[in-house]
Order: structure tokens, then sequence, then C-alpha cells
């Protein structure tokens, strides 16, 4: 989600609860110098607050699981978890007046910080990649139907090679007259470095994309590659080198927009399971808290 | 019996070929080379079915053509006369809360859609319409089945079952092509037509609603059916306009060229009908149309035409008007081709959608909310995939691309889908579920839908079975709620619905015309 103008109602409102919070903290932390207690009312009052605002958070994983419901819409829970996940931090330090406590307590807060810190990496990632992903690969196609492309761009490059291959074996049928067998053979050692360079450098970069090694994962050095293998044969297939360097290109658009996309999401593989821990360790310390 | 030569004809089983010796005693037949179907001699089978058998099915695919020579058939429609709707579930606060949409089938009657046909007969591969109200009717000796299936490999476009015990021949395409060169076969098939389907065809035509029985009965004779080869030109674009064409088989295209292509306006299949704008005022063809594959069409001479505008005045006043509108919305379309660069040509196609989905790219995180929605929304089927054209950052994810060459609409066996005056497509009551414009359509816009209906049990008569019929759909942008699911859906503000124009000529107006980018 991108960061924009159209939060500004919602970050007035977060500094607005986050200004009452502090001064609430203030008055409360001034009589007890020796150090705040969670247990008293306002500590309670701030765990329940923080508390209450990580629920609602996480509740956004449950709205995703049921699009279609009219619960308010998708981009007001979203907003809800950015700005009251972030407040649920300093909540949470008022409640434990800034210490970090032991066992249970200090995974807590020690979970708090990583679920909050990640949340923030994502939000930034959700602000830029994107644009990064429209600018960079504009050859973009469905991220489950990559495989797929890949396969096709595959097939593609295999028809390449046949046709001008095939176009090499017309031209020395047609010279078979007896005494053209130079002018036949002088036309296959043409194609051969275009059939060498598929063979050896276009095949496996295709077949294995992120390998590394292959010069053709480099823009640069596949501009390079290219120029060189244009010199080697004739101008009758160099058409077949621009298709070539066309699914050079968009495969590797697919890898950096794999790339791109395992970074828009892969760290949910972290933010997610320690925010359902984070609750469920949250509401035992309530209940412990409360209990004993 | 109406062939009294069946009598000397020895019947053989079923499935078996048909003597070429025995062909020829068939007075259909009498101008096919003997040579010819000597050669050809396993082209044309016996068939002999019970009272109660199922002759062919409709959706199913097929490459033969039938001719009866005894007994009688009845061809129908089993697929339910509706089209798919999602609609919400009624109820109150809580229930509008959680409601999900349901795709349900509704008929006409219940819900009229823009720019519905108003048709009330069903064009199916046979010499004879099916009414909406009533999609049954029966095939008698001396008539023919399946030549669209035949000469263009479509799906059959009805169930035929034999009412009573039958004699049909079956045959491939070979000996269709023969025979309708035919002087002998033609003049039945044209005999059966104009009696008995140029009366609904006229008929399914609004502005023709109206016209007396005895006007239509002098026309019966002095129409002429004429037949175009696959490419073929009917009438080019310019022309003046001297004819009213009704297709009897096959596909028209009717195109209009602009200053760099053509667009495809649709494809016009049996019961359609062109070239009435022009004869009113003696001006030219809008359009070119040519014959996509097979046709048959039936031309009334300007002659007639002007006799029956004379004779109807109300007929006169409908042509009009709708003359009118047609060529004002030319107009209009002509305009802005010409007021955008070549290489927008797709975006004037967009323009004339009543509403896209636009996805904004440099918001979007690929997350596919909105296609789990639309999912959700339509029992598990979703009607959106997202990809589609890009201008500059923005996706419009459509769910009909209003392609300049509309593949969905070639090969309808029943005419069932066709463009709307805003040129999106609509599907009407009587898709039998085929899922050739599925197949057809390059996006995947195009989507089967499957529901539980009720059947005639044909092994036991009397009673209905359940069976699974499925109708093609499309995006219907959730128009129940206020926002569409996947606009909803998106946590991220990247999924708009916009109002094409304003979005084009106010967000992408001026960058679109700078640039000249349109990836497609």
């Amino acid at each position: 989600m991108r960061i924009d103008r159209t939060h500004r109602s919602w970050l007035v409102a977060s500094l607005a609860i986050f200004g009452v919070a502090s001064l609430l903290y203030g008055v409360y932390r001034v009589p007890f110098a020796a150090g705040s207690m969670g247990g008293t009312t306002a500590g309670l009052a701030f765990g329940s607050a923080g508390f209450a605002f990580m629920i609602f958070a996480a509740m956004l994983g449950a709205r995703k699981r049921v699009p279609v419901y009219r619960f308010g819409r998708a981009q007001t829970w979203m907003r809800g978890h950015l700005w009251l996940g972030l407040l649920s931090l300093p909540l949470i330090l008022f409640h434990s007046g800034f210490r970090y406590g032991h066992g249970l307590t200090a995974w807590l807060m020690t979970l708090l910080i990583v679920v909050v810190v990640s949340g923030i990496f994502g939000a930034a990632l959700q602000h830029y990649m994107p644009r990064v992903m429209t600018r960079e690969v504009t050859m973009e196609t469905i991220y489950d139907e990559i495989g797929h492309v890949r396969a096709q761009l595959l097939e593609e490059a295999e028809e390449l090679i046949k046709q001008a291959t095939g176009g090499e074996k017309k031209v020395a049928a047609g010279a078979g007259e007896p005494d053209s067998s130079a002018p036949a053979i002088a036309v296959m050692d043409e194609v051969a470095p275009l059939r060498n360079f598929y063979e050896q450098e276009l095949k496996p970069f295709l077949e294995r994309p992120g390998a590394r090694g292959s010069a053709l994962g480099d823009a640069a050095q596949a501009r390079s590659a290219f120029a060189q293998l244009r010199t080697l044969v004739p101008a009758s297939l160099h058409t077949t080198i621009e298709d070539m360097e066309g699914i050079c290109e968009e495969e590797r658009q697919l890898t950096r927009q794999r790339h791109l996309h395992l970074w828009l999401h892969g760290w949910l593989l972290l933010h997610i399971p320690l925010s359902l821990a984070l609750i469920l360790l949250g509401a035992i310390h309530a209940v412990m808290a409360l209990r004993y | 019996m109406l062939f009294e030569e069946l009598k000397d004809i020895q019947r053989q089983p079923d499935g078996t070929p048909v003597a070429a010796e025995d062909l020829l005693r068939l007075p259909v037949f009498k101008d096919i080379s003997p040579q010819f179907l000597k050669k050809n001699a396993n082209a044309t089978v016996w068939r002999h079915f019970r009272r109660g058998d199922i002759v062919c099915r409709e959706g199913e695919f097929g490459s033969t053509a039938f001719y009866i020579l005894e007994g009688k058939a009845n061809v129908a429609l089993a697929t339910p006369m509706a089209h798919v709707k999602a609609q919400g579930r009624p109820g109150g606060f809580l229930a509008q809360l959680t409601s999900k949409l349901t795709s349900r089938l509704t008929p006409r009657q219940e819900d009229r859609r823009e720019d519905e046909a108003d048709r009330r007969s069903i064009p199916i591969d046979a010499p004879v319409d099916l009414a909406y109200d009533h999609p049954v009717a029966e095939l008698g000796p001396g008539e023919l089945f399946g030549e669209m299936t035949c000469m263009n490999y479509y799906p059959r476009s009805a169930t035929v079952r034999a009412e009573t015990d039958c004699t049909m021949l079956e045959m491939l395409r070979n000996v269709l092509d023969v025979l309708q060169k035919s002087k002998a076969f033609r003049a039945q098939l044209d005999e059966t037509y104009r009696r008995r389907a140029l009366d609904s065809h006229l008929r399914d035509v609004s502005i023709f609603r109206g016209l007396g029985q005895e006007f239509i009965d002098h026309l019966r004779d002095r129409v002429e059916l004429l037949r175009f080869a696959p490419g073929q030109m009917i009438c080019k674009q310019g022309d003046p306009a001297d004819s009213f064409y009704l297709v009897r088989l096959g596909f028209v295209k009717v195109s209009e060229n602009y200053p760099g292509g053509e667009l495809v306006l649709a494809y016009l299949s049996r019961g359609d009908y062109f070239g009435e704008i022009g004869l009113l005022g003696g001006g030219t063809r809008t359009a070119a149309c040519s014959a996509l594959d097979h046709v048959e069409v039936v031309r009334i001479s300007a002659e007639d035409f002007r006799a029956m505008v004379e004779m109807y005045p109300e007929v006169r006043s409908g042509l009009e008007r709708a003359a009118r509108e047609r060529q004002e919305a030319n107009q209009e379309r002509l305009r802005m081709v010409r007021s955008v660069p070549l290489e927008s040509f797709l975006a004037q196609g967009l323009m004339e959608a009543q509403s896209l989905l636009v996805l904004d790219l440099e918001k979007c995180t690929r997350c596919d909310a909105c296609v789990t929605a639309c999912a959700d929304s339509h029992d598990g089927v979703t009607r959106l995939v997202r990809e589609g054209l890009r201008f500059e950052n923005f996706l419009v994810a459509t769910s009909c691309r209003q392609c300049r060459d509309p593949l969905c609409m070639v090969g309808c066996p029943v005419g069932a889908i066709r463009r709307r005056n805003s040129l999106e497509v609509i599907i009407e009551d009587w898709c039998i579920g085929c899922g050739l414009c599925a197949k057809n359509c390059p996006y995947g816009n195009i989507n089967m839908h499957s529901f539980a209906a009720q059947a005639e049990d044909h092994e036991h008569p009397g009673q209905k079975k359940a069976v699974v019929q499925k109708k093609a759909t499309t995006c219907d942008l959730c128009t129940e709620h206020a926002e569409p699911s996947c606009v909803y859906a998106c946590p991220h503000d990247a999924a708009h619905r916009v109002e094409p124009r304003d979005f084009f000529a106010g967000t992408l107006g001026q960058r679109v015309g700078k640039t000249g980018r349109v990836r497609t």
C-alpha cells in the first residue's frame, strides 16, 4: 500500500492518540518514580488498549479470508492494521513502563518489536516495490504463470532455431547439384555459430534461468554477446537473432519479476507467524497476570 | 411416404454405407455424379433410430449432417432459457454484511438487460427456428439438419430425438458439399426454408413484427437465396445499398475500415440481418460484410423493400429510427478514431465500454485479493484475469477487451453471443453451454459456469433428472453491490471502477497522446 496523502486522517488520528497517551503516561509516571507497574489501573488501560490494537491488526488476516463480506472495505482494514498496529508499540511500552521484563514478558517485548519492525519494513516494501516492478518489468505476467510462460519461451526459441536451420537445409538441398557441394557446405558453416550459440548459451539459459554464470542473465553482457553473434552470421539471420534477444529480455524480466515478487511477499513469512505468536502469548500473559 | 423410391431400396443395418446405386434412386441425389458417389462410398451411411433414441445432443462436436428419409424427429433445446445473474442474499442488516453473491439462472422476464435482443425465436442448425417460449419443433422426411456442424465443425445446436422410428442418411462434408451444388437438393432446401423459417426470421426483426401475413406470403416466393464461400465479400463499405439481407446459414463478418485498421463490429449468424439502413435513403453501405465460413443469405430486393415500407408506415418509421441511431453511433466512432493517435486505437475500443476495472500498478502488490474476491463472489468461478492492456502505470483488467476481431462470436451454434451497442459482449438466455466462445476467447475472459438443472429423462419419458448445465459468463461488475467485489476487496487502493471517457480523457488523455505507447 502506498503511504500517501490519503493516509493523512489516519496519521492525524494516530498522532492524537499517541499525544493523549503520552500525556496520560506522563501524568501517571510521575507519582511512581520508583517504577511503574503494569498491573495498576493506568498500566492495565495502556495494556488493554495496546492489545486491542494488536488484535484488530491481526484480524486483517481474517478479513482477507472473507473478501466479499461487506464488513468495511479491505483498504480501511489495511490502514487500520498499519496505524493501529504501529500505535500498539508505544502503548505497550507505556504499559510496561519501558521495562523489558523477564521470562514471558521479555519474549513478548521481543516479539512485539520484531513484529512492528518487520511490519514497517513490509510497509516500506509495499510502498516502493510496486513502482519498481511496474518500471522494470514491462512484460509482467501473473506470478503463477511464470513457469508456463517460460516453457512457452523455450518452445519459441526452439521453433526459431528449427526455422533457421530448416532454411539452411533447403538451401543445402537446392544447391545439391554435383558441382555445388562447396556452396552447400559454406551455407551450413554460416549457420553453425547461431546453432552453437543456441545450444551452448540460449537453451541452457532458458532451461535454468536462475543459474549463475550465464552471460545472457545480464542485459549488458547479453547485448554484447548478440552483437558478436551478428558479426558471425549472414544478414538474413539477423531477424532471428533479434527475436532471440527479445526472448532473452523477456526471460530476464520474468526472473526479475520473480525476485521482486519474493521481496514483496516474502517478509510475510516472518511477520505473520510471529504476529500470531504475539497474540497467543499476549493472551496468556493477560490471563496469567490478572489471575496470579 | 415422401420418398416412393425408398420402396425399391434395400435397407441396410445402422451404420452401413449406402450404396451409390441406392443413393442415385433418391431424387435429391439425381444430379450427383455416380463416379463421385462410388469413390466416396463410405461417406454416407444408413442410420436407423427407434422412437425415443437420441440422434445428437446440443453442445457436442460433430462433423456430419443428417437427412431424414422416414419418420419424425423432435428438435429441442434442453438448456434452461436463462442467463447467469449474480445476486446477493436478501435479508436484514446482518445478511447484507455477510452477503455473498450467488450466481443463478435468471430468465429474461425477471431480468431485462440493456441491449438484450428481443428475439422470439432461437436460430439453430436446422430448417426451422425454435420459439423462445417453447423451444421445441418437429422435423420430417426431406429435411436436413446439422449443416453448420458438417460444413464448419461447429457444435451441435440442439438435441434431436426420434419421435417415431426414423431412417436417416448421415453424411460427411464432402457429400454435403456436392449436394449443396445440386439443383434438385437446393430447390428442396430452399422450399423448406421458405415454408418453415422465413416467416419467423422476418418477424424476429422487431421492426418487421407488424407485417401482415399476406405480405410475407408475397415475399416468400420473391426472395432470393444466395450462397457465399468462406472469405467472399457480400457487400463492401461504400457500395450503394440496394438489398436487405437475412442470414440463413453461417457467419457474416461485419467490419468497418478506419485509418490504420479494420474493426470487426459483429459476427452475424442465422436469423440476423443487415442492409436495412441504406435502403431507406438510397445511401451507401457503412460497413463491409463478408462470409466468414459457408454462408447462405436471403436477399430482399430494393423494390420489394420499398413496397413494404410504403404499405407499412410503422415499418418505415422503425427503420428510420434505427438508421438514425446507427449513423449517429458511426459518426461518433469515426470522430473519436480520427482524433487520437493510431497507436491508441485499442483505447477507442475501451472507451466504448460502459465501465472499466483499472488497476494502478504503482499501488498494486500483486496479492490477487481481487481475483480471490471475484471467485468468492461467483461460486468459485473467477471472472477476472489480472492481465490486460497497459496504459502507463494502469492495467485495464476488463472483463471484455472489445477486441477488434471478436473471436468469441465465431461458431456459436445458436447465435447466443453478440455485441451490445456499447461493444460489450452479451450472452443470451439460450446459450447451450458448448464452451466454444470460452475456447475462442484468447484472453480467458469468458468462463463456463455450472448450474444444477432439471432435464427430461429420455430413458424414463415423463420424468426429469438432475443434470449439470453450463452457461457462458463474463464479468457483470457485481451490479448487485455499490462496488464490485474486486474493488471492495483490494487492500491497497489499487483497483478502481472508472467511467472510461473520464478516465482516458482526464487521466490519460494527454499522456497517451504524447507517448503513444500502448502495450497489449
